[in-house]
């Protein structure tokens, strides 16, 4: 499988902002991409870079083994894009944006035009004055995905969506992948994450602070187990790789680093193990990790914090 | 139609000591609907800080280098005398600076008015066209209202705020006019006559804005509803004075100038300027009652379902976005044409009354006074065009900032073409209105000299501007491409032009600044003989402008707002 984007080592100011301070971002063909990052990391200043509009102040970017600025037009007839923040020319009907954008890109497929208007429940008559945001958000996305281009680069694009819609996107985004076709994904809904996106990056403060997949980094994470036991499960506390332990009578709940899991599951043994539920790390818990020292004064009840990744390496 | 930036402005913040409104005190009552206008007025006067000060001081430092100048060249009436002698009995002047209360008498007060009271009123004018929309239909437009009167705000404070503010505006001129020019020895009540009404007929195109935002849907529609108003008054005004004078008196400006300063004030005509501002402001905010917030009182109708085969291609799309805008500047400047062109034949024939008069004009214009006149008609028109032309060039400025061009460079359209296909618009838009206002001019006089020929002529005449024209349009498009944020300074640089081109006379500016102007190079044909280098300086001058803006678009970072 090969590239589709790479970047490494991204920075660009405004003025005295540093909005990015090193980012690597790598995406391969055919995989649906999760880039996450709270609000202002950056991930929109990384797009706009992908996408040429601006240019970095140092570090490389490639897209198809180009340049966004030099190759813009060549790179930009391979994929489409629906920024998170949707304007439309307030005076031009929806279907015709789609018919627009769609040309422009070298042609969408008709009936897929329809089969996606239709879907998306959407009215191409209206203009696009009279839509809301979330029927401004659906044009961008009818036209993007109706689309061929091999990559599509989605910035927060279900952020003005009902759940009904978003399940609709959530398909077919699915269908264009099994096409493969290859996504970027900046979202904030860690649930649609999870169930698209084959690798992620999470990034914070304009530089990357983890990637890989998802099963990747839930090996280097903590298992939550919470089990009932014949014996006193206090001991437990005494094991290598066990935290944060709450024994209640006879239930126990902690954490356990992945690698003390095989040890920790004997112990279980022999104290009488009678009934055992595991749940490993939400995409939510990963992301909430790196963000650990600026809630530590906030509200969020975040679970606790695991050795960085980094440190596991 | 920039977003206002920084933190909250202290003006929306609600303080909690704000009681909830009693039952009495509601939104249906009057005084309900007015709930939060000082504050409101307080935001528009944060938000416009800078852009208010900046008009008020250059409109009253034009009226203080007027006045000092007149004072210097007809301060006596002896002079004035003179004055009048030459250039006051005009009519084809007449059209352009007023009917000339006081010439029977001249004194340097007449003198005064007639060189400066219509123009600044036009410009008070186009201040409050544009003061007026930016903070209520652009404002809805923006989404903006939404979030202001969802807080504690009464119905009609926003627009109420903003005639106050622009109230405010015009009486800061008005004020201004009046002591810059009162040091001069101009008398006291002739002086706050010609002040009163610069601020009174700015105001009342105000008004006409806050009706006209009413009506359309756009602030884009609102201020080219307001600012044609606005144009056909000053038309109406100018056709009024030379051959109806009842036309004069259905515009502000009739209303204004009527008010004689100098030569035996009527005040009764400010009363009625104040009665017209009362009575659109009142019809505006009985017309915003009735209508949504975001909406006009225009309906929207459903448009295609698919894309033309024109809408698809960037130029096309931009064909359709500017063709607007286009259409409305046609029928104008057409109009505009044909109703100056209809009165050529009167000049020449109220010119017979008048042979010394005639005689000398022969002299020093060498040319027909009909000429002399339909040559600074096409150029006036063109001077306006060359608004046009920067609004349009801006045009890729604003698609910029609010985001509608990441769509398309984010498709395979480069920068280049993307720039390029806007400046084609612009360029071809520009000519072409251009040679529509001649058309215009021609059409008239050739039907009342009966000289077909004058058609031609005169299309053919008002051509001759279009390379300066261009030149604006290149400017534009330059600081575009190298200072987006500084874009809209090009409209400073054709107010510049235009002060020079329409006071260079009275102001006894030096040579070398009537040639910064564009427009001060271009031969006042039919007047005078073609003068082709000039126009192909301009013409190379303009490609430059706009290749060297371009350059510069394709190599920095987009900046959406």
């Amino acid at each position: 499988m090969s590239t589709v984007i790479q970047c490494r080592a991204l920075t660009k100011r405004f003025g005295a902002t540093v909005a990015l301070d090193g980012l690597d971002l790598e995406v391969a063909e055919g995989e649906i991409h999760g880039f996450l990052g709270p609000n202002g990391s950056g991930k929109t200043v990384t797009i706009r870079i992908l996408l040429g509009l601006i240019r970095p102040d140092g570090g490389t970017a490639e897209l198809f083994g180009a340049d966004p600025w030099a190759d813009a037009v060549a790179l930009h007839r391979r994929l489409a894009y629906v920024p998170g923040d949707t304007n439309l020319w307030p005076n031009l009907t929806g279907g015709e944006i789609i018919d627009l954008l769609g040309q422009l890109r070298g042609g969408l497929d008709p009936a897929r035009r329809t089969e996606l208007i239709e879907r998306f429940d959407l009215d191409p008559r209206k203009k696009a004055r009279a839509y809301s945001k979330g029927n401004r958000q659906k044009v961008a996305l009818v036209a993007a995905l109706a689309s061929d281009a091999p990559l599509l680069i989605l910035d927060e694009p279900t952020a003005g969506l009902d759940p009904l819609m978003e399940a609709v996107f959530q398909d077919t985004v699915l269908d264009t992948v099994a096409q493969g076709r290859t996504v970027l994904l900046s979202s904030h809904v860690l649930a649609e994450v999870e169930r698209l996106c084959h690798r992620v990056t999470i990034i914070r403060k304009g530089r990357t602070v983890e990637t890989g997949s998802l099963a990747e980094m839930r090996l280097v994470s903590r298992t939550t187990i919470t089990a009932e036991l014949a014996g006193d499960g206090a001991a437990l506390a005494a094991l290598p790789g066990v935290y944060d332990l709450r024994a209640d009578g006879p239930r126990v709940t902690f954490e356990v680093d992945h690698e003390a899991l095989a040890a920790v599951a004997a112990r279980l043994g022999e104290l009488g193990l009678r009934t055992l539920q595991s749940s490993p790390p939400t995409l939510e818990e990963l992301f909430l990790r790196h963000y650990g020292d600026e809630l530590e004064h906030g509200q969020v009840n975040h679970p606790s914090v695991a050795p960085r990744l980094e440190a596991n390496r | 139609m920039t977003p206002a930036t920084g933190p909250t402005p202290a003006a929306l913040r609600v303080p909690a000591r704000t009681a909830p409104p009693a039952v009495t005190g509601g939104q249906g009552s009057w005084r309900g609907s007015l709930t939060a206008t000082r504050r409101l007025i307080r935001l528009v006067v944060r938000r416009d800080r800078v852009r208010l000060p900046i008009w008020v001081a250059s409109l009253v430092g034009l009226m203080a280098v007027s006045a000092q100048s007149i004072q210097s060249l007809y301060g006596t009436d002896e002079a004035a005398q003179a004055y009048v002698a030459t250039v006051g009995d005009n009519p084809a002047l007449e059209i352009f600076a007023g009917p000339g209360y006081g010439f029977d008498r001249p004194t340097p007060g007449a003198v005064l008015v007639n060189e400066t009271m219509l123009w600044l009123a036009l410009a008070t004018g186009l201040m409050s066209v544009f003061l007026v929309n930016r903070h209520t239909r652009a404002e809805e437009e923006s989404e903006r209202a939404d979030l202001v009167r969802s807080a504690v705000v009464g119905r009609h404070a926003p627009v109420v705020a903003a005639m106050a503010v622009t109230a405010g505006a015009n009486l800061a001129v008005a004020v201004g006019v009046a002591a810059v020019t009162l040091p001069f020895g101009f008398p006291v009540a002739g002086t706050l006559a010609l002040a009163a009404s610069i601020g009174l007929v700015g105001l009342a195109f105000g008004a006409a804005t806050a009706v006209a935002a009413q009506v359309v849907g756009t602030g884009r529609g609102a201020v080219g509803l307001g600012s044609a108003v606005l144009g056909l008054a000053f038309v109406l005004r100018g056709i009024g004075d030379i051959r109806a004078p009842a036309l004069s008196w259905l515009t502000p400006f009739g209303w204004g100038i009527g008010v004689r300063a100098y030569a035996g004030e009527r005040w009764w005509t400010l009363a009625g300027l104040a009665a017209f501002i009362g009575a659109g402001t009142a019809s505006a905010l009985v017309l915003s009652a009735r209508r949504d917030l975001g909406r006009g009182l225009l309906p929207e109708r459903p448009g295609p379902a698919r894309a033309g085969a024109l809408t698809v291609h960037p130029l096309g799309l931009t064909w359709r976005l500017q063709r607007g805008s286009v259409m409305g500047w046609a029928v104008g400047v057409f109009v505009a044409g044909l109703v100056y062109g209809s009165v050529a034949d009167d000049v020449e024939a109220m010119m017979a009354d008048n042979p010394q008069l005639a005689d000398y004009l022969q002299q020093i214009a060498g040319a027909s006074l009909a000429d002399a006149y339909l040559a600074t008609a096409v150029q006036m028109l063109s001077l306006a065009v060359g608004g046009f032309a920067v609004a349009s060039a801006l045009r890729n400025r604003s698609e910029e900032a609010a985001g509608y061009a990441e769509m398309l460079l984010a498709a395979p359209v480069s920068r280049w073409r993307w720039g390029a296909v806007h400046v084609v618009v612009t360029l071809v838009a520009s000519v072409g209105l251009v040679a529509l206002s001649g058309l215009g001019t021609g059409i008239a006089y050739a039907q009342a000299s009966g000289d077909a020929g004058q058609l031609g002529t005169m299309t053919l005449a008002a051509l001759a501007s279009a390379p300066a024209v261009l030149v604006m349009a290149g400017i534009a498009t330059l600081l575009f491409g190298w200072a987006p944020r500084a874009a809209p300074a090009s409209w400073a640089a054709l107010a510049l032009f235009a002060v020079v081109q329409l006071f260079a006379t009275v102001l006894r500016l030096p040579h070398w600044m009537t040639l910064l102007s564009p427009f001060g190079h271009v031969p006042s044909v039919p007047a005078e003989p073609w003068r082709l280098l000039p126009l192909a300086v301009l013409g190379l001058l303009a490609a430059a402008l706009v290749g060297g803006g371009l350059a510069g678009f394709r190599r920095r970072d987009l900046a959406a707002d």
